[in-house]
């Protein structure tokens, strides 16, 4: 029986010496990576009469991804009123060396995206009217690049929304398309 | 509806008169005792190979089997140091039986715990035993827990639930699994227990504060789930389970094969192994989402049974897939108002058992290796576990990768000596050491959720236990201290930044039983138990993207501590009533919890952001369940609980604790003949109120309030057919009978879809068994 207690503790020790010896020297550093991450919306933004182009930015330091967002910094729209222009929307993760362009990302799943803009007054001096936009590989909608038509001077602002997965392409606010929220940047907006 | 109630009624009506003494309600009452002086012997462990129950008897040396059909059966008894005895019973009629049992040495010692130190305490407690476990089969643990009055579920619809005991969820509650306390990732609402609950024979709950033997973070409680003993007498057992669940179209698989070696005497194996798959399920109305189930686990034991000596190996695999559902994925704050708002789902989709993002997968695995001997000093145990926990999330993201943006590893390994002494002047206990050392780290890549860390952790315990005739005493300390060494990214560049957390505390436990007669006791448990903070409690700094709010960490928590008292009655009326009464009172120091703060403005819009805050928290309540037996076969029961739990600091309620709910049922028993026996029907329903005791500014935390109070109706039905004197067992349950549109305030996804809808389960059991040498038992 003693030898029974005598093995038994043997064993036991054994396996606490064991035990705490396999302790690892190094943790890995982690590298953790905001999936897709977003920090830029830049408006590109060339006037049909006269072909002169102006850029417009919306710009958050770390994107959505971290609570400490860092600074977030807003260009105003400003336009002449009462012209037309063809606008380009380019998305940037700010936070690669060189810009990583999320843009060709969304281009390539057209079909799961969905650019919407939507102006505040909806008409009336300090608006923007919005013509047909580009399409994606099924000919629904993507508006990527999109037509403005500003009108009277005024102030107001602009919103650019853009939809990961819509259920509805045809829409034309955010809530009827459904999916979710990739990008949502409201910028001021001045016509003169 | 009204024509199947009347077919229920007719059929009640019908069988009514069929109960005679031939029925399976044939009561044994069995007390075991020391062949030499006669005392009554416990805790003994009883086994019926033809029922695969198992008993355990009382202080007084009792057990009864109830509801038993007349036959022949085989019993075991087992208890440390003593003979394993095995014999053959005839049952007739009702009977009383004893038993007893010659100490191996033919010493006349007093019996020694070999066994896990879970059994005996004194503690408010619930059991679920074999026949639950099998007529609630092929759910998940978390729902099956269900059953016990006083647990609710946190659940992510209808495929991930995690246990509530008494309020109280998550991290603060222990899960053992097979003995050892299950280490998965228990991070947030949507991460489940990763256990198959296929292997369980009988699932305990203690409620209450259990600090001293089950170590930190067992604040609300602890949930035991058992395996029965392995077999080790000769001879081939088993059984096969099948389960059809109508609602999502799943079915479920599971076999077990056990094997008592013939030359190598008290060597036993058993072989175990699950399969599921469930597709989308359905709510009133409409399929819901990517909310597909899969999942094979299989798990195996070695064990070696002597009468001083004991070894067991144990490996178990769970894995599983799980959808989530696809409308609960939301971009910010906006996008999250909008399908809250939206009185159907917001993604409309068919039947399908494929799964697609957002998507967990989760394996883990568990090693563990148990010795035990005895001797005249007492009993010994020696357990190590290793457990590799994998949890991989697939998020739903732009561009073409199959990879998972979450891949998450927590390897933990524990060691646990304990020593049961013999009595000493009247008094039995147990001290011992236990030993952790855990390691959590994520891959290059995956998106920051908690930061890697390793934990060591030690802690040495003493639980000693006196009996003056109807009264028992029970009185343990134990002491832990745990380590923590996090590394972090912080800061804009992600500079990995270096934390060690060192915790330390006593905890205390005292325990009184008092038996007023054998069928009527008291317990009373005055016990406390503390948590650490959690990884992501300290370090969480980002999006929970499924709910779209942002949560922030704070690295000064301190740990909590919580005090409760716990008052319990139990009277049992054989044939007539029994009744429990629960009381409870906890006070939890620095409870840690979410509180809202200001919305952050990003390039994806709106979020609420939600920081880790402390206070203290008092939570009250009460668990009674009453069975009544109206007539010998019909059944009635009853089962209530409710809860209060204040913020003390702030004087207002908690948030998210479960609702006050009772239920009430009828259950019928009879039979119809030799071969279709312990035939039931039985219905149930249960109501739920509406969670009124919500705090203050609800509105500013948790939009909308909480759902309206429901009733969900349930009925079943079942019976064993003997085929060729093989019994067959098969039932069918049928839940949300009235397909009732609900939701529950303690699922996250109450915000967008209704709870499931009306669910038939299909259930079959073939146990089998096979002696090699009859003429030995």
């Amino acid at each position: 029986m003693k030898s029974n207690i005598i093995k038994f503790s043997f064993a036991a020790a054994l396996a606490t010496v064991s035990f705490t010896a396999c302790k690892k020297d190094e943790v890995k550093t982690p590298e953790p990576v905001e999936q897709e991450l977003i920090t830029t919306v830049k408006l590109k933004v060339t006037r049909l009469d006269d072909m002169s182009v102006k850029t417009f930015m919306y710009k958050v330091e770390n994107g959505f991804g971290s609570t400490t967002q860092g600074a977030v910094t807003i260009d105003s729209v400003i336009l002449a009123a009462n012209k037309e222009y063809n606008v380009e929307v380019e998305l940037l993760n700010e936070k690669e060396n060189p810009a990583e362009d999320v843009t060709k990302e969304v281009k390539e799943e057209s079909n799961e995206h969905l650019f919407i803009y939507q102006s505040n007054p909806a008409t009336g001096n300090g608006s923007i009217g919005f013509g047909m936009g580009n399409k994606d590989g099924n000919g629904n909608p993507l508006n990527q690049t999109i037509k403005f038509i500003t009108a009277s001077a005024g102030k107001g602002g602009l919103t650019v929304t853009l939809k990961h997965e819509p259920t509805n392409k045809a829409a034309t606010t955010p809530d009827a398309a459904g999916g979710e929220t990739d990008v949502e940047a409201t910028f001021p907006v001045r016509l003169q | 509806m009204y024509r199947l109630l009347m077919a229920v009624y007719i059929w009640l009506g019908f069988f009514q008169p069929i109960y005679a003494q031939d029925s399976c309600n044939i009561t044994v009452d069995c007390r075991v005792v020391e062949t030499h002086n006669g005392q009554p012997l416990y805790p003994v462990s009883v086994y019926i190979d033809e029922m695969k129950r198992e008993f355990e008897t009382d202080e007084d040396g009792r057990f009864q089997i109830s509801n038993a059909c007349a036959g022949k059966y085989h019993i075991h008894f087992h208890a440390a140091g003593y003979e394993h005895l095995v014999k053959e019973l005839n049952i007739t009629a009702n009977a009383s039986l004893k038993f007893s049992l010659s100490h191996i040495d033919n010493e006349l010692d007093e019996v020694i715990v070999a066994d896990d130190h879970t059994k005996t305490i004194i503690q408010s407690k619930s059991n679920m035993n074999r026949m639950d476990i099998v007529a609630n089969s092929g759910k998940t643990l978390g729902d099956m827990l269900q059953r016990v009055n006083g647990v609710s579920v946190l659940s992510n619809g209808a495929t991930i639930a995690k246990p509530v005991i008494h309020g109280l969820y998550g991290n603060r509650i222990i899960i053992l699994n097979n003995g050892i306390r299950q280490e998965d990732q228990q991070w947030g609402s949507e991460h489940a227990p990763n256990i198959d609950p296929f292997l369980a024979n009988n699932i305990t709950v203690l409620k209450g504060a259990s600090g001293v033997r089950y170590g930190t973070d067992a604040i609300g409680g602890v949930v035991l789930v058992e395996p029965s003993v392995v077999r080790t007498m000769q001879g081939w057992g088993g059984e096969v389970n099948f389960a059809g669940f109508s609602n999502n179209r799943m079915g479920v698989a599971s076999a077990t094969v056990e094997h008592g070696f013939k030359y190598i005497k008290g060597l036993g194996i058993r072989l175990q192994g699950t399969l599921k798959q469930g597709g989308n399920y359905r709510i009133p109305g409409h399929w819901a989402a990517n909310t597909g189930t899969m999942e094979s686990n299989y798990s195996a034991t070695l064990a070696y049974k002597r009468a001083h000596f004991g070894a067991e190996v144990f490996y178990s695999h769970f894995n599983t897939q799980l959808g989530v559902y696809r409308g609960a994925h939301t971009g910010n704050e906006k996008d999250l108002l909008f399908a809250i708002n939206s009185d159907t789902p917001t993604i409309y989709t068919g039947f399908t058992y494929n799964l697609a993002r957002p998507m967990q997968h989760i394996s883990h695995d568990l090693w563990k290796l148990k010795l035990n001997a005895d001797n005249r000093a007492g009993a010994f145990s020696l357990v190590y576990a290793y457990q590799h926990n994998y949890r991989q999330e697939y998020d739903v993201i732009r561009g073409n990768t199959d990879k998972a943006q979450l891949n998450l590893t927590l390897n933990t390994q524990t060691l646990n000596l304990n020593f049961n002494h013999k009595a000493i002047g009247g008094i039995t206990g147990q001290i011992g050491i236990d030993g952790t050392y855990q390691e959590n780290y994520m891959q290059d890549g995956d998106r920051l959720f908690i930061p890697n860390y390793r934990s060591p952790a030690a802690a040495a315990y003493i639980i000693e236990r006196y009996r003056l005739r109807k009264l028992t005493l029970e009185a343990g300390l134990r002491y832990d201290y745990k380590h923590y060494e996090v590394y972090n990214p912080e800061g804009n560049n992600q500079a990995v930044v270096r934390y060690d957390f060192d915790y330390s505390n006593a905890s205390g436990t005292i325990g009184l039983k008092y038996k007023v007669k054998p069928n009527w006791e008291w317990t009373a448990t005055l016990a406390n138990a503390w948590r650490t903070p959690q990884a992501n409690e300290l370090f969480s700094a980002g999006l929970h993207h499924s709910a779209a709010r942002i949560e922030l960490g704070d690295k000064n928590l301190l740990p909590e501590k919580a005090y409760s008292l716990n008052v319990e009655t139990i009277y049992n009326l054989p044939d007539k009533w029994h009744a429990e009464v629960s009381l409870y009172s906890q006070y939890i120091n620095d409870f840690i919890y979410l509180s809202p703060g200001a919305d952050i403005l990003t390039i994806r819009g709106y979020f609420k952001t939600f920081s880790y805050r402390q206070t203290d928290a008092w939570l009250n309540g009460a668990d009674v369940s009453v069975r009544y037996q109206i007539m010998k076969p019909l059944e009635a029961h009853l089962k209530t609980s409710f809860l209060f739990a204040r913020d003390i600091q702030q004087r207002d309620w908690l948030i998210l604790m479960p609702a006050d709910r009772v239920s009430a049922g009828l259950k019928h028993r009879f039979n119809i003949s030799k071969t279709v026996q312990d035939v039931f029907v039985g219905i149930d329903a249960r109501y739920v109120f509406r969670q009124w005791r919500i705090p203050a500014n609800f509105d500013a935390i948790d939009n909308p309030r909480p759902p309206m109070d429901y009733t969900v109706l349930d009925a079943e039905a079942g019976a064993s057919i003997m085929l060729n004197g093989h019994p067959v067992y098969c039932s069918i349950t049928v839940m949300n009978m009235l397909n009732k549109a609900y939701r529950d305030y303690m699922d996250a996804f109450r915000y967008f879809i209704n709870q499931q809808g009306t669910n038939a389960v299909l259930r079959l059991r073939i146990p089998f068994n096979f002696y090699e040498n009859k003429s030995k038992i």
